[in-house]
C-alpha cells in the first residue's frame, strides 16, 4: 500500500528533518510511529499529505503503485489518503456538514460514483455519529470554529469515518485528549480496520496503543527509523524511554 | 436659451445641461419644473466629483466623464421579452409583491402590486403624481446642497421612474417586497430613478431591491427612507449589473425614536459600482445595521460608503462590511460614524474585513469615527489579507479540488454579513446569488 524509501525532506529554511526514512505498510495493517518531540514524526505526516513548505530532496514514496509526489494534496485525498491533523484548522463561515459533503462527493466523483444529495448524505452521517457517540450539533457549526481541543479531534475521526480512506495517517490525534475522547478515537480507528485499508498512527505516547493494537511499531528519531518491532516494542519504549535508541542509531536496522 | 447659463458650467455637465434644456418645456406642475431646474443648476455647477473629493476618491469615473450617457427619453421603450429573461433566476421565490422598473420606467406587465394589505401604498414614483401628490413631492423636491452628491442633484433634474412605498402606522408586512431594476441594454443611456420608503409609527417591512441589465448604461439611483418612531425596515440591495454598467446609488435614511433600520448591500457585478448609505438618527433609541459585501474581478470597481450621524442619545450602529478583490479589481469601503456632542450613550461598532486574491487586486478601507460626546461606546476595525493557506490545505486534504476549496473559503468569508438578514427567504436567496457569483469568479 505504502512504500517509503530513503526519504529525505527539509524545511524551506534548509533544515533537514527527515534523513532517510524507510517504511513499508501493507494493506490491512496498523502501524505506529513513535518518537520524541522533534524527531520528524509530524514532518513525515505533512510530506505524505502534501503540505507546502517542505522539500523532498531524496528518496521516494509509492502509494498503491503510484508515485505519491506526482499527485497534488487534493488528489492524494481523492485516491484515499486521509490525514488527521494534530492541530485541525478553524474555517469560519464554512458549515461542517456542507464541507464534509463537498469532500465526500469530490471523492465519489473521482471514483466514478454518483454524488450523494443532502438527504442521502445525512443518513450516512447520522449512522457514523451514532457509532462514534458524537453529538450531532457538531454538523451545524462552522468547521472547527469554537470547538474544544477534544471536539476538534473527534471531528477529525468523524470525517475519517465518513470518508472511509484506504490509508489513514493520524498525526498525534491522541495528544491532549481525555479518556472519553481517546475512546472515540480508538473506536473510529478500530471501526476502520479492514483487509484493504492501512492505518498509520503517529504518537508520542503508548497510551493510544492500549486501545488500538498495532501490527508494527517503529521508533523515529532524528529523522530515521531507528527500531521496528511488534506491539511489544511500545511497552518497552514506555519502560526505558527514547533515550536508549538515541545513543546507538547506527546499529539499529529498520525491520 | 435659459437663465441657468448665468453661472459657470463644468464642461462634463454640458451634454446633460443641453439635454435638460431640450425637454423642459412642458413640465408640470410648476414646483416640479423648479426643483428639476434647481437640480440641474446644482449639477452644472458641481460637475463630476474629482478624486480630491473625499467620499469619491476611490472611484474612477473617467470613462463616464469622457463618454456621457444621457438620460433615457420620457417614453418607456418596451423590450419586455428581454426583461423577462433577465428576471428569470433573479426573482425572489414566492408570490410576494413585486415592482419592476425597466430602463428607468415602471413596467406594469412585469409587476405584481395589486394585492397589497390595507394601509400600504406601493407604486411607481411617476404614478404618485396623480394619486398621491404629497408623497411625490416628498421624493421630488429634495435637492441636496452637499457638494459630495452631484449625482443626486442630476437625479433631481432628470428622474423619471422609481417607486414609493408608504405604510401606515402599525401595519406589518411579513412577506418581502421585491423591487427589480432592469436595463434592457438596447440603448446606451442613463436611468435616473428616485424612490421613497416611508414607514409609519410601529410599522414593519422587508424590501429587496435587485439591479441587473445588459450592455452599457448608467444607473443613478436615489432612495429616501423615512422611519417613524418604532418602525422597522430591512432594506437589502442586490447589484448584479452588466460588466460595462455604471451603478451609483445613494440611500438616505432618517430614523425616528426607537426605529430600526437594517441596511444591506450585496455588490456582485457591474463595471463601476458605488453604494452609499447615509443614516441620520434623529430620535432617541434608534438603531441601524449597515452591512454589506462586495466582490470584484477583472477591472471592476466597487465602493461601499456609509455615513451614520448620531444626533441624539442612546443610538446604536453596527456595520460589518466584507470585500473580496481578484484580478485587477478594486474594492473600497469608506465608513464614517459621527456622534454629536449631546448624543451620549451611543453604542457604535464598525468592522471592515477584506480578502485580496492575487497580486494585482487592490482594496482600500477607511473606517472613521468622529466623536464629540464623552460617554459613548465606539469601536472600529479594518483588515486586509490573503486567503488562509492553512485552511486551504485542510480542505484539500479532504479531497476538495483547489478551485472548489478556494471558493468555499471565499464564500465562507462573505456569508457572515448576509447571515445577519433576518428574513429566511431573502437570506437564502442572497446566499444563492453569492454562491452563483463565485462560480464565475476569475482570480
Amino acid at each position: 500500500m505504502l512504500e517509503i524509501k530513503n526519504l529525505h525532506a527539509r524545511l524551506d529554511d534548509g533544515r533537514e528533518i527527515l534523513k532517510g526514512v524507510d517504511l513499508s505498510v501493507a494493506e490491512g495493517e496498523v502501524h505506529a510511529i513513535m518518537g520524541p518531540n522533534g524527531s520528524g514524526k509530524s514532518t513525515l505526516a505533512a510530506v505524505l499529505a502534501g503540505r507546502e513548505g517542505y522539500e523532498v530532496t531524496e528518496g521516494s514514496v509509492t502509494y498503491r503503485g503510484r508515485d505519491l509526489f506526482a499527485m497534488p494534496a487534493d488528489e492524494r485525498a481523492r485516491e484515499g489518503i486521509f490525514l488527521a491533523f494534530q492541530y485541525p484548522v478553524e474555517i469560519p463561515g464554512v458549515n461542517n456538514m456542507y464541507f464534509l459533503r463537498a469532500a465526500l462527493n469530490a471523492q465519489r466523483r473521482h471514483r466514478g460514483e454518483a454524488e450523494l444529495d443532502a438527504g442521502q448524505f445525512l443518513r450516512v452521517v447520522r449512522q457514523r455519529l451514532k457509532v462514534l457517540d458524537i453529538a450531532d450539533d457538531l454538523l451545524q457549526r462552522a468547521v472547527n470554529v469554537g470547538f474544544s481541543g477534544g471536539e476538534k479531534k473527534r471531528n477529525e475521526i468523524f470525517q475519517m469515518a465518513v470518508l472511509e480512506p484506504r490509508l489513514a495517517i493520524l498525526d498525534e490525534t491522541d495528544s491532549g485528549l481525555d479518556i472519553d475522547a481517546l475512546r472515540v478515537v480508538a473506536r473510529g480507528v478500530n471501526g476502520l480496520r479492514a483487509p484493504d485499508r492501512a492505518i498509520v498512527l503517529i504518537t508520542h505516547y503508548k497510551r493510544l496503543l492500549d486501545y488500538i493494537e498495532p501490527d508494527r511499531v517503529h521508533v523515529l528519531q532524528d529523522g530515521h527509523i531507528v527500531q521496528s518491532g511488534d506491539k511489544t516494542l511500545a511497552a518497552e519504549l514506555e519502560r526505558i524511554g527514547y533515550g536508549t535508541f538515541a545513543e546507538a542509531p547506527e546499529t539499529a536496522e529498520p525491520a | 436659451m435659459s437663465a441657468i447659463l448665468d453661472f459657470p458650467v463644468k464642461p462634463e455637465a454640458r451634454p446633460y445641461l443641453d439635454a435638460f434644456d431640450g425637454r423642459q418645456r412642458d413640465v408640470t406642475p410648476s414646483w416640479l419644473a423648479q426643483s428639476r431646474r434647481r437640480g440641474m443648476t446644482r449639477f452644472a455647477e458641481l460637475g463630476f466629483p474629482t478624486r480630491r473629493s473625499e467620499s469619491w476618491r476611490y472611484l474612477d469615473l473617467q470613462s463616464l466623464q469622457q463618454k456621457p450617457l444621457l438620460p433615457a427619453g420620457p417614453q418607456p421603450g418596451g423590450h419586455e421579452a428581454t426583461a423577462r429573461a433577465q428576471l428569470a433566476g433573479l426573482e425572489l421565490p414566492g408570490r410576494g409583491p413585486r415592482l419592476v422598473i425597466l430602463d428607468g420606467r415602471f413596467a406594469p406587465t412585469l409587476s405584481r402590486i395589486d394585492d397589497l394589505s390595507a394601509g400600504v401604498w406601493l407604486g411607481a414614483t411617476e404614478a404618485a403624481i396623480a394619486e398621491r401628490e404629497d408623497l411625490f413631492r416628498e421624493v421630488a423636491e429634495e435637492v441636496p446642497g452637499d457638494p459630495a452628491h452631484p449625482f443626486a442633484a442630476l437625479n433631481a433634474a432628470f428622474f423619471a421612474g422609481g417607486f414609493i412605498l408608504d405604510i401606515d402606522a402599525g401595519v406589518a408586512i411579513d412577506q418581502p417586497i421585491e423591487i427589480v431594476h432592469l436595463a434592457s441594454g438596447k440603448d446606451p443611456r442613463s436611468y435616473h430613478t428616485r424612490s421613497l420608503i416611508r414607514l409609519g409609527e410601529g410599522s414593519r417591512a422587508t424590501i429587496l431591491e435587485a439591479h441587473t441589465g445588459d450592455g452599457r448604461y448608467w444607473r443613478n439611483d436615489v432612495v429616501a427612507v423615512r422611519l417613524a418612531a418604532g418602525a422597522a425596515l430591512t432594506h437589502a440591495v442586490l447589484v448584479e449589473e452588466a460588466a460595462e454598467a455604471v451603478h451609483l446609488a445613494e440611500l438616505d435614511a432618517i430614523l425616528g425614536a426607537d426605529a430600526r433600520f437594517s441596511g444591506f448591500a450585496l455588490l456582485l457585478g457591474g463595471g463601476t459600482v458605488r453604494h452609499e448609505a447615509s443614516v441620520q438618527m434623529v430620535g432617541e433609541g434608534a438603531a441601524c445595521r449597515l452591512d454589506g459585501a462586495f466582490i470584484v474581478h477583472r477591472t471592476q470597481e466597487a465602493n461601499i460608503v456609509t455615513n451614520v450621524d448620531h444626533q441624539v442619545p442612546h443610538g446604536e450602529t453596527r456595520e460589518l462590511i466584507k470585500g473580496v478583490a481578484a484580478g485587477r479589481g478594486h474594492g473600497a469601503f469608506q465608513g464614517k460614524i459621527t456622534v454629536r456632542e449631546h448624543a451620549q450613550k451611543v453604542d457604535a461598532h464598525q468592522l471592515s474585513r477584506n480578502l485580496i486574491l492575487g497580486g494585482r487586486a487592490v482594496i482600500d478601507t477607511k473606517p472613521e469615527l468622529e466623536i464629540y460626546a464623552d460617554d459613548v461606546k465606539c469601536a472600529h476595525g479594518a483588515s486586509v489579507g490573503a486567503l488562509d493557506e492553512a485552511a486551504l490545505f485542510y480542505l484539500r486534504t479532504r479531497g476538495i479540488p483547489d478551485a472548489e476549496a478556494r471558493h468555499m473559503l471565499i464564500e465562507g468569508f462573505l456569508r457572515e454579513p448576509v447571515e445577519e438578514i433576518a428574513d429566511p427567504v431573502l437570506r437564502e436567496h442572497l446566499l444563492r446569488r453569492l454562491a452563483r457569483r463565485l462560480e464565475k469568479l476569475e482570480e
